[in-house]
């Protein structure tokens, strides 16, 4: 094991995310949507997989809800070996429904936690490199 | 409808013991499953000319197998990326190399060793494609996967973590009759319930077993079959399915899996329907697995696959005995190659003690989450 096995695991944007993590780093939440019809994508693509038309990354609200969730007990994955166990969801974004973002659940006992709750995004520096996460928290009403 | 692979049959099975860890190679471990299949049904690698296997990392490709037992000309080699999801693509691409007459005698195996472990990612990890949104939240393994599905059908349909743990209890049961099986300690709920969480609604029981092995089939024409030594197993016919891009967390409603575009097609293909089902194996790789497919496939409705498993009527003198040999929940995780060792065996009448009384027909299905398939084994053709 190195020293940088203690890290979570990096993104690795390509061509097509690189537009996710240039939002996130300035604290921005922006998605993939196809310039000529509006359809939102995640993951994201070049074109539109329902006209072909181009795509861009244009920002959202940050809001959404839980669609589903986890609670991770046991380590493993490099990174969260400690402070265990935390909180895993997948927030469906309010700009389209499907459209879906997993992400740590921050803010909340996780015994309070429920599906169908309201979330909003906040940002989180990602230990081991340069990344800006976005994860999310109850919204506030 | 299409009956064209029921004219290929599944005539010999192989495997290794399945261990926590051999300290063997992969290509030791498919080498022997392979020698084991062939000498099974009576024939040598000298009559082996098409070898395939899936995997995703680790495996032994079916050119160093075939060389590894002595095949000289491999003239049908197909190796295919993916996991549970493909083992029917596994089969059936055997099945139409020998009707299309690419290959005589195909052996079809998956190798699994100790470097291969899915339910944890340690390292310095570099995620790409859709997993560079998922993995640095620390969630980029199966069991979170479905997890997540479960609590979903839990939220919609009130199913429980004691309705999981029925159909845990059952195939450790099943798996106690069995001398192959890695997991052979009866479990009670209260064992299941008392079992530690790794992903909360998961506990230690909802998840398989991962061990080192291999298991290999050999697949000929039926008219070839007649000349061997067992009663043929035909395929009677398959279907697979694959949505959003093979992403687990992207698939629309997780209290169902692929099994809902899967199980129409298969019954199509086939005019059978569940009921004419003698023998589920049904792909386990967690408890939840079980759950949603076997609502999917019809067995019964939705919330209802507690009571079902309780009642016992995935058991022997119930409806439909489900994983007999333990499942990969309890026999041990070769993805899925050992429920077509099961089901071969079943059909053949040569299951022992654990034997499903009468068995002619037996559904296989493999996958979880947005893609798998399924196949129907019988006795006799339709």
């Amino acid at each position: 094991m190195t020293d940088t096995a203690m890290y979570p695991p990096q993104p690795s944007p390509d061509a097509d995310t690189l537009g996710f993590w240039q939002a996130t780093a300035e604290g921005r939440l922006a998605m993939c949507r196809c310039q000529l019809c509006g359809l939102w994508h995640m993951p994201p693509l070049e074109r539109c997989r329902e006209c072909a038309g181009p795509t861009a990354f244009e920002p959202v609200l940050g809001t959404g809800s839980l669609y589903s969730f986890i609670i991770q007990h046991h380590p493993a994955i490099s990174g969260y070996t400690e402070n265990l166990p935390y909180a895993v969801g997948l927030i469906e974004l309010d700009e389209q429904q499907g459209l879906r973002l997993p992400a740590r659940i921050v803010g909340i006992e996780t015994s309070a936690i429920v599906c169908d709750m309201r979330m909003q995004v906040v940002f989180e520096q990602l230990p081991g490199g340069d990344y800006v996460v976005p994860v999310f928290t109850p919204a506030i009403p | 409808m299409n009956r064209m692979l029921q004219e290929a049959a599944v005539v010999g099975i192989g495997r290794t013991k399945y261990v926590r860890k051999s300290g063997r190679t992969t290509l030791a471990m498919a080498a022997e499953a392979a020698r084991d299949a062939l000498a099974d049904c009576g024939l040598t690698p000298a009559d082996v000319d098409g070898m395939t296997c899936f995997g995703t990392n680790g495996s032994a490709g079916p050119s160093q197998v075939a060389h590894a037992i002595g095949v000289e000309d491999l003239g049908w080699s197909l190796s295919i990326a993916g996991g549970g999801n493909i083992v029917t693509t596994t089969v059936t691409s055997a099945a139409t190399a020998v009707l299309s007459g690419q290959a005589d005698v195909v052996v079809a195996y998956r190798v699994l060793g100790s470097d291969t472990r899915y339910g944890k990612a340690f390292g310095t990890i570099q995620a790409e494609g859709e997993g560079q949104f998922a993995a640095p939240h620390g969630y980029m393994v199966p069991p979170q996967w479905f997890s997540m599905y479960a609590r979903r059908h839990q939220f919609e349909y009130g199913s429980t973590c004691e309705d999981l743990g029925a159909i845990a209890i059952q195939q450790r049961a099943h798996a106690a009759a069995n001398p192959h099986a890695i997991g052979r300690d009866l479990i009670t709920i209260d064992d299941y319930m008392a079992s530690r969480w790794i992903c909360d609604p998961f506990r230690l029981f909802d998840c398989t077993y991962e061990v080192d092995g291999a298991v290999a089939i050999v697949i000929v024409s039926a008219e070839r079959a007649k000349d061997l030594p067992h009663k043929p197993v035909y395929i009677l016919g398959a279907a697979d399915a694959n949505r959003f891009a093979g992403s687990p967390y992207q698939w629309d409603d997780m209290t169902t899996m692929f099994s809902r575009d899967t199980a129409p097609k298969l019954w199509a293909r086939t005019g059978l329907e569940a009921k004419d089902i003698d023998v589920a194996c049904m792909y386990d790789c967690f408890t939840f697995t079980v759950m949603a497919t076997f609502e999917d496939f019809g067995f019964c409705s939705k919330g209802e696959v507690g009571d079902y498993f309780r009642e016992g009527r995935a058991t022997y003198g119930g409806d439909v005995v489900v994983n007999p040999h333990g499942g990969l929940l309890s026999e041990g995780y070769i993805h899925g190659m050992n429920h077509h060792y099961e089901a071969v065996l079943q059909l053949r009448g040569d299951a022992d003690n654990r034997q499903v009384p009468g068995a002619q027909t037996a559904l296989v299905t493999s996958g979880a989450g947005p893609f798998g398939g399924a196949l129907v084994y019988g006795t006799s053709q339709l």
